[in-house]
């Protein structure tokens, strides 16, 4: 019976020593990804608006009837 | 006359023991599971298929020079299979909602509680004539509260090779069964409101910051928890095939080709590990019922944790997302977006779910890479 409860006092010294080391190794984890994300902001904020507002303007302007006669033009071309 | 004899002593039915019966009606009931209940199919299949064949008299699969001994000779005892497993589930991980939103990696960490306040219970269930479990044992059992699968059976075939078989069946089972498991759990430690509450939507994240996190979290475990860097090192090398975006190839390999032949070999190997004289004992009742208790407790610490950071935000985290924290990668995710949709049917938390659930394999590798650490 001394046996587990020195096995128990064992086994309670690895959950706080566990879930100390697990809580720390993943905080840092946390500082580590901040530091990440202030480093490479630019590329995170700037060029998404940037390409997407284009882009979109760009498949505004496109008619879909010219698109569709455009890709049968190019499919009987290639057919031939 | 005599060669009749002697093939009618050859047979299955004059080598039958009852309890290689019994071990076949367990493999049929794990088949059973995966094709009708649709349970973990991938893993279920082959292991219960793989506890037939260990189980017939005289076939000698799991005997020295049998497909089954080789399997789990160069598959588990080496611990490569998990580690295979690990790097494709890398390749499979989206860290996109983790980098997003950080502190979700908190509820990872405290979903592993499960982890160790299981490792308590089963030293404590020694009291109990019958049970001897030395702390190795304990770890590995301890472990199952992880809810990942390689992780489980890297830990066990480290630390409690006979255990083993039971420890991934309860694994498995368990991930399978955490649409049942965790809805009541998260229900009685939320309020309605907490369960409705939105969350911002999450912001959008760099290539270089994908690239960069597997390498860090490489560092990390190299410079903090060299134990853990089997594990961590083949998922960080999945997840940076995949974020990288120059090996295409290898990437779609780890995802998909590789993962699913070791899977094939990881569930044979782990059913021959269900042979009668190993699984039919007092032990593998108390792995089933402490994997269970490990997986709720680590359910309701990770929802706790959430509830905590809900209150220090001022209510913009909805607790729900803490269960997502014992891994079971996507499945807890899932759960957890369906048990708030029935509080909210606008608030979808698949996303935010993904941040704690992804961290919840982290740790859960971290809490392996600890108990390693100490025990092995």
């Amino acid at each position: 019976m001394t046996s587990i409860s020195e096995q128990l006092s064992d086994a309670l010294g690895i959950m706080i020593m566990g879930m100390g080391l697990v809580f720390i190794f993943l905080s840092l984890l946390i500082v580590g990804i901040g530091i990440v994300a202030k480093l490479f902001p630019a590329p995170v904020a700037m060029p998404t608006p940037a390409p997407t507002a284009p882009s979109t303007s760009a498949q505004a302007t496109l008619d879909p009837k010219l698109v569709s006669a455009i890709t049968s033009a190019i499919h009987q071309y290639r057919a031939k | 006359m005599e060669g009749l004899m002697a093939f009618w002593s050859e047979t299955g039915v004059a080598n039958f023991s009852g309890g290689q019966l019994l071990m076949m009606a367990v493999g049929c009931l794990l088949l059973f599971l995966a094709i009708v209940k649709g349970f973990e199919p991938l893993l279920l299949l082959p292991i219960g298929f793989g506890a037939i064949l260990a189980n017939i008299p005289n076939a000698g699969f799991t005997d020295e020079g049998g497909l089954l001994y080789f399997a789990y000779h160069v598959g588990i005892e080496t611990g490569v299979f998990p580690l295979l497993i690990f790097m494709g589930v890398g390749a499979l991980t989206d860290f996109g909602a983790l980098i997003a939103n950080p502190k979700t990696l908190l509820l990872g960490a405290a979903a592993q509680f499960g982890i160790f306040a299981t490792l308590l219970g089963a030293i404590a269930l020694n009291a109990v004539p019958g049970f001897a479990f030395t702390m190795q044992d304990a770890a590995a059992i301890a472990i199952i509260g992880g809810a990942d699968g390689p992780t489980a059976i890297f830990l066990a075939s480290k630390l409690a090779p006979e255990l083993l078989g039971a420890i991934a069946v309860a694994a498995y089972s368990y991930m399978a069964l955490v649409p049942l498991i965790q809805p009541p759990i998260m229900r009685l430690l939320t309020t309605k409101a907490e369960r409705a509450i939105k969350m911002e939507q999450l912001r959008e994240v760099s290539k270089k910051e994908k690239i960069i996190f597997p390498l860090m979290v490489l560092g990390m475990t190299i410079l903090f928890l060299p134990a853990a860097t089997p594990l961590v090192g083949m998922f960080c090398l999945g997840n940076l095939m995949r974020e990288s975006g120059v090996v295409d190839r290898l990437s779609k390999t780890a995802q998909n080709e590789l993962i699913n032949i070791v899977t094939i070999f990881l569930g044979l190997a782990v059913g021959s590990k269900l042979s009668a004289d190993q699984f039919l004992r007092i032990e593998t009742l108390g792995i089933l019922i402490l994997g269970a208790v490990a997986f709720s407790i680590g359910t309701a610490t990770g929802v706790l944790m959430a509830k905590l950071m809900c209150k220090l935000s001022g209510g913009k985290v909805n607790p729900l997302i803490g269960a997502a924290g014992v891994s079971a990668v996507p499945m807890a995710a899932r759960v957890v977006n369906k048990v708030g949709l029935e509080s909210n049917d606008q608030n979808f938390l698949l996303m935010h779910a993904m941040g704690p659930n992804v961290a919840g394999v982290l740790g859960s590798a971290v809490a392996a890479g600890v108990l390693l650490a100490v025990l092995g």
